[in-house]
């Protein structure tokens, strides 16, 4: 018997050893790397230096810092605010199944299995001020007082890019319409005898009872917000002038400059930020629904 | 007075069915026609690109295909991201399957503590680990290899690819596992003949997001590695742009060609991937 339980322990730690050592290797000592090295003057290779928190103070004091943190809030917002409005109105009229709806549907989650890289450049080309299909159009419209270098101009380009993404619903869509096609069909006729029109079925049925995937929804589409790198990166590298960078662009920057301390302090900020915009949408959005939930 | 009503709420809805139709087909056009644009183009010819950019080429020209080919090294790309998203799929379903058995079929201390430490970790926006894990696969003398890559999504999956084991694994009756202890079947036999084989739709559902995440990475692959030989396919897509110079179309077709496998396998399973993305949004 103690020998058995003795090889249970063996087992049991064996089980377990490769998940530690690769969460150590991946969360743990990167993460603890992160906010230590931010603390340092220290380019990887010479003597560190303590500096406290002087990286924060030149990262929050630079333009480009400036603009990236402006910037990552309104991803942020148009994702989490903007993209899960306009996924949870396509969701909510796809789920009364108008003629086509599940080739829709499949239309609609078509760029999601498709790589952001390809989509980008996809992006590239149409926004192209020489050949691209945007500029042509208008032209062919007689518009051409409506044609830009929408890429490279200030004011045209973050909308651009952010249009790009914020209109590619499908994924949020999906999830939102099956949690509404799971609502018992007993309540909407209900509400048809007692007069109400779709409107109100939607508004008074459908939206309190997908609350909560709605803020599930608006949790990861956040997170997203905070994480974007991929299409900026390829569209505009955040130019032009820092106008379209994030904190991803400015990290990555910094790392392959080797200027750890400063890189660090962008991405200790990043991993505090994530943490405090999960934690407040849960706590604000997900303790009403909590609430809502124990009610029923 | 009641016919008004009605004939204010055929209105409404009159209204309502044209807006209806107006969102529709917005998105319609919106994720399809691009697509469709690029398409096309990649048969023209360049200068057909800048002089009629919406109908369709002279002469379809399947040339610029050759020439994507021939310029982009797409068979190597396509080679390395395989090599790559199978290894770390893999990968990570041999080490959480095994930690998610420990956590969700046995008892021993701290048990609790260590899970939540591992799932919390979904939570870490990990793009701002760039650093620490450029410098910990340079340490491990890794940089610039299809291993840093593998080991790196593996990592990265870990908590993610727990917690959909560790859910799965919680739903398998304790039943089975006590009849084949009474059997004589050792720990490791509980987890080879009786939880693993029943955790099936477990392991594909983690499976396929951790391919499905690896195949499309790219700021780890355009960080940890510099030559050609060790370039996943999302990274080669970026260096298209310098490598087709000014020969646009068979640029696109190159695009087309990176996107086609992605979309097959969209077309055969959609209702498959549809359906196991809404069950695991709606566990979750």
């Amino acid at each position: 018997m103690i020998v058995r339980s003795g090889q249970r322990w063996l087992w049991l730690v064996l089980f377990l050893a490769p998940a530690m050592v690769l969460f150590t290797m991946y969360f743990v000592y990167p993460l603890g790397f992160v906010f230590v090295t931010s603390t340092l003057e220290w380019n990887g290779v010479s003597a560190a230096k303590f500096v406290g928190l002087q990286n924060y103070i030149d990262n929050f004091g630079s333009r480009s810092f400036q603009f990236s943190i402006r910037n990552n809030f309104i991803w942020l917002g148009s994702l989490a605010v903007v993209q899960i409005a306009l996924a949870a109105l396509v969701a909510m009229i796809l789920a009364r199944q108008p003629r086509g709806w599940r080739f829709l549907r499949t239309v609609y989650f078509l760029p999601n299995v498709i790589s952001q890289v390809a989509i980008a450049m996809m992006w590239a080309a149409l926004y192209n001020a020489e050949y691209g299909a945007i500029n042509q159009f208008l032209e062919l419209l007689g518009l051409e007082h409506l044609t830009h270098n929408w890429l490279g101009e200030i004011g045209t380009a973050l909308p651009s890019i952010l249009i790009q993404q914020v209109f590619y619903i499908g994924y949020f869509m999906i999830i939102i319409m099956a949690s509404t096609m799971s609502i018992p069909e007993s309540y909407y006729q209900a509400a048809q005898i007692d007069g109400a029109n779709v409107l109100q079925q939607e508004l008074y049925i459908t939206l309190p009872m997908i609350r909560s995937i709605l803020v599930t929804s608006m949790t990861l589409a956040a997170a997203y917000g905070l994480r974007h790198f991929e299409a900026t990166f390829l569209l505009t590298d955040g130019g032009p002038a820092h106008r379209t960078s994030v904190l991803g662009i400015q990290l990555y920057k910094m790392t392959s400059a080797l200027d750890y301390g400063h890189a660090n302090a962008v991405g200790g900020t990043l991993v505090v930020l994530g943490l405090i915009v999960i934690t407040l949408i849960r706590s604000t959005l997900g303790r009403r629904v909590a609430a809502d939930e124990a009610k029923q | 007075m009641q016919a008004v009503a009605a004939q204010r709420l055929t209105f409404a809805g009159g209204t309502a069915r044209v807006g209806k139709w107006i969102v529709l087909i917005f998105f319609f056009i919106f994720t399809f026609l691009p697509l469709i644009w690029l398409l096309i183009s990649s048969f023209k010819t360049n200068l057909e690109l800048q002089t009629n950019a919406f109908g369709l080429p002279a002469i379809w020209q399947f040339q610029n295909y050759v020439n994507a080919v021939q310029i982009s090294s797409l068979p190597r790309l396509f080679l390395n991201s395989v090599i790559v998203s199978v290894c770390s799929t893999f990968l990570t379903l041999a080490v959480t399957s095994m930690a998610a058995f420990v956590f969700a079929r046995e008892k021993f201390p701290l048990q609790q503590p260590l899970l939540n430490l591992i799932l919390a970790g979904v939570l870490v926006p990990i793009i701002g680990l760039m650093a620490p894990y450029f410098r910990l696969v340079n340490s491990l003398g890794l940089y610039d290899s299809l291993v840093a890559l593998i080991l790196t999504y593996t990592g990265i999956n870990l908590p993610i690819s727990t917690f959909l084991m560790h859910g799965f694994m919680k739903t398998i009756p304790a039943e089975l596992e006590e009849a084949a202890e009474i059997d004589g079947a050792s720990f490791v036999q509980r987890f080879t003949k009786v939880v693993f084989p029943l955790s099936r739709v477990g392991l594909v559902t983690a499976g396929t997001f951790v391919f499905l995440f690896s195949w499309n990475e790219f700021i780890y692959a355009l960080l940890l590695t510099s030559r050609t030989a060790s370039r996943t396919l999302q990274l080669g897509i970026r260096f298209f742009v310098s490598q087709f110079f000014t020969d646009y179309t068979s640029m696109f077709a190159a695009i087309v060609l990176t996107i086609i496998p992605s979309i097959a396998v969209y077309v055969f399973l959609h209702e498959k991937i549809i359906k196991g993305l809404t069950s695991g949004a709606l566990k979750g």
